[in-house]
């Protein structure tokens, strides 16, 4: 089972990012499950076409433990496993804690032996702002982060401190550094400085991704684009990606 | 149904338990809080405080440190005092304030031991649960990382056993040997009054071969698997059964030694020892490849192994139909109070004696498959309340005496997990468990 974090800075196009690669793999006959880590609980809304989906947090919250795995996971696009960690009403409660309970009660409920994913990719949200956001890259849950970033200043710093932050818990047994993944904004000089982010953590550039109005449009319909405009060239760069982050992943197995 | 609690004490929280389970052990056991878990233990819990030296170490968490993640400072301190004191293992227990903020346990536990060479495990503890909680997991550690075959001759060797069993190497010696499961002072009192379950069982021919975790040490557990069969004496020690059982495929049943009920209790080892030799070793591979499900499985079903709850139903069945229904409910002559095996096994010995009807009424968490019919696991003061409130006789600890009837006969049962040490000096004039009827 290959398992697979996804951070960086809030907006940037995670979500986006990571349902896209997530129908990508599936295209290519693979069992995938994406477990969004945001108390927005939006991460898997395009693939599952907007379909409501209770999340963890809100079964624990209104059912203690009365209910069943089914109950907190939809199937969206391509058969992906779709699960949304949730979290408290803004402004209330911890949402850091509430992503280990979340990801504590999705292993408790078999989530992991009962749909045998190949690919697990939890995407979280925006910075590692407390200890709860570590929790998709602890020991026993990813394998490898991979950080979305455009050249805009901000992102990078974003990137910077996810990246610094995965370094100080290297000997903590925690998921290690994939790689970066340029979501362009045309913004200038933006390769050259991702890639000087890439080189100063020893890490890669390791797909980029244009900017497509297309993306949006397929948000539009409630769609990934893969599912839109399934024969686009952005689509093809997803596809890309997907293996190049396949190929990371599995050079280190 | 509220769960305030207005006249009644709460049982001891989780970090309490972890820290009585491992007392004996020659470990440090560390608890990460700014002292409030600490001074609650050693003042109310811990009935060996004054008597015998253990290591256990408040980290003192501040403020500040909660807020800032101040980790390397925790490292640093356990690591500087380890080096001090060079303890067998460290455990790490941890408290409200750092579940909330997230700490890592395990993680820290990873680099303690990665620093200092010493085994270095975490409890998840939060000081949200009960004793039995805490306890139950630091036991199930010291099954999981410190009971290893090379320690030991291994009654139920996972690659050999079948070899064994036919050359017939096995003696009559080897198949009375068993270890005692989920023995501290929280539930049993002081050392002799928990080995009274030991001399009980020795009268029935059983040599005893561990007592987890008191009377006996870290190198004496380590040898666990040389035993036959397992006892769960009371639910702190099931969830070390169940690793015991996995990993060494020794069966156990759950029961604590105590008057006629003994007799009975003997029996079910004799035959868990029985049917356990025809199990075979690809069983305990099986076991250890479905390890969450099995152990989730287990604890859903109702237990055959619980033998109280079988020799109840056996007697049950005796008596009238109807009175036997009538029995069950709330019509019980006798209501004990308290922890789901113990208890349980004395309402066994009681009905056993004396002939007369008993109900458990358990405050626990834990009881899922350890209630025998016509027990309750009961939530909070005012549920008690209400459960007692037919109650002719009731056995249990004095502090529940002001919320049961007035007119009801009540019997004194002192339990340090309810009442700490307030009744110390009672309970060591009273008999030990086994020897209670």
């Amino acid at each position: 089972m290959i398992k697979i974090a996804v951070y960086g800075k809030g907006g940037i196009g995670k979500s986006t990012t990571v349902s896209n690669v997530a129908a990508a793999l599936a295209e290519k006959g693979l069992k995938v499950m994406q477990i969004g880590c945001d108390p927005k609980a939006d991460s898997t809304m395009q693939l599952r076409h907007g379909e409501a989906v209770p999340t963890v947090l809100e079964l624990v919250n209104q059912r203690k433990n009365d209910f069943e795995l089914e109950d907190m996971v939809r199937i969206g696009f391509g058969g992906v496993v779709c699960v949304e960690a949730g979290g408290p009403t803004p402004g209330m409660g911890c949402a850091g804690r509430g992503i280990i309970t979340a990801l504590e009660k999705l292993k408790e409920k078999g989530a992991y032996e009962v749909y045998q994913p190949d690919v697990v990719l939890y995407d979280v949200l925006g910075d590692v702002v407390c200890g709860g956001f570590t929790m998709p890259m602890r020991k026993g849950y990813a394998d490898k982060v991979f950080i979305v970033t455009s050249g805009e200043n901000m992102s990078i710093h974003a990137a910077a401190n996810i990246a610094m932050a995965i370094d100080n818990f290297k000997n903590r047994g925690y998921a290690s550094l994939g790689g970066l993944i340029l979501n362009r904004r045309n913004v200038k000089r933006e390769d050259e400085k991702v890639a000087e982010l890439a080189h100063d953590f020893k890490t890669s550039v390791v797909g980029t991704l244009s900017r497509s109005e297309q993306v949006l449009l397929a948000e539009e319909q409630q769609q990934i684009l893969l599912e839109a405009f399934p024969d686009s060239e952005m689509a093809d760069e997803y596809r890309k990606l997907a293996e190049q982050i396949l190929a990371v992943c599995e050079e280190r197995e | 149904m509220r769960q305030a609690y207005r006249i009644i004490p709460i049982y001891t929280a989780d970090v309490s338990g972890v820290c009585s389970a491992l007392y004996e052990l020659g470990g440090m056991t560390v608890m990460h809080d700014p002292s409030g878990c600490n001074s609650t233990y050693n003042t109310h819990d811990e009935i060996r405080w004054y008597d015998e030296d253990s290591l256990i170490f408040i980290s003192g968490l501040t403020e500040i440190d909660a807020i800032m993640g101040n980790d390397e400072k925790f490292i640093h301190d356990i690591e500087e005092a380890a080096s001090e004191l060079k303890p067998r293992f460290i455990a790490l227990a941890s408290s409200p304030i750092p579940y909330m903020n997230g700490t890592d346990f395990p993680a820290i536990a990873e680099v303690t031991e990665q620093d200092t060479g010493i085994p270095t495990f975490a409890v998840p503890t939060n000081g949200m649960h009960d004793y039995v909680h805490g306890a139950g997991m630091a036991l199930e550690a010291i099954a999981e990382h410190f009971v290893n075959e090379d320690r030991c001759e291994g009654f139920y060797p996972a690659d050999c056993r079948n070899d064994k069993a036919e050359a017939g190497i096995e003696n009559e010696r080897d198949h009375r040997r068993v270890n005692l499961l989920g023995v501290t002072p929280l539930d049993f009192g002081p050392l002799d009054h928990a080995e009274t379950m030991k001399h009980s069982l020795e009268q029935y021919g059983w040599q005893i071969n561990s007592m987890w975790a008191m009377g006996d040490s870290l190198d004496q557990l380590s040898k666990s698997a040389d035993a036959a069969v397992n006892v769960v004496v009371s639910s702190v020690g099931l969830r070390a059964a169940k690793v015991l059982q996995r990993k060494f495929g020794t069966p156990y049943v759950v029961g604590a030694p105590v008057g006629r009920f003994t007799e009975k209790l003997s029996e079910a080892m004799e035959a868990a020892v029985s049917s356990a030799k025809g199990f075979a070793a690809s069983e305990i591979e099986k076991n250890a490849q479905t390890r969450h499900l099995s152990e989730t499985e287990a604890a859903q079903e109702p237990a055959d192994n619980v033998v109280y709850a079988a020799c109840r139903k056996v007697s049950e069945n005796l008596q009238d139909a109807n009175k036997a229904e009538e029995n069950t409910r709330h019509q019980a002559e006798i209501t004990l109070i308290g922890e789901p095996v113990t208890m349980g096994s004395l309402a066994a010995a009681i009905e056993l004696q004396y002939g007369r009807s008993v109900r458990v009424l358990c405050p626990l968490e834990e009881t899922e498959g350890l209630l025998a019919p016509g027990d309750e696991a009961v939530c909070g003061e005012e549920m008690m309340e209400e459960k007692l409130k037919d109650a002719g006789i009731i056995a249990a600890d004095p502090l529940y005496r002001p919320i049961c009837p007035k007119d009801a006969q009540f019997y004194e049962l002192p339990h340090i997990a309810f009442s700490g040490r307030i009744y110390l000096k009672k309970i060591k004039q009273m008999p030990g468990f086994a020897d209670l009827i």
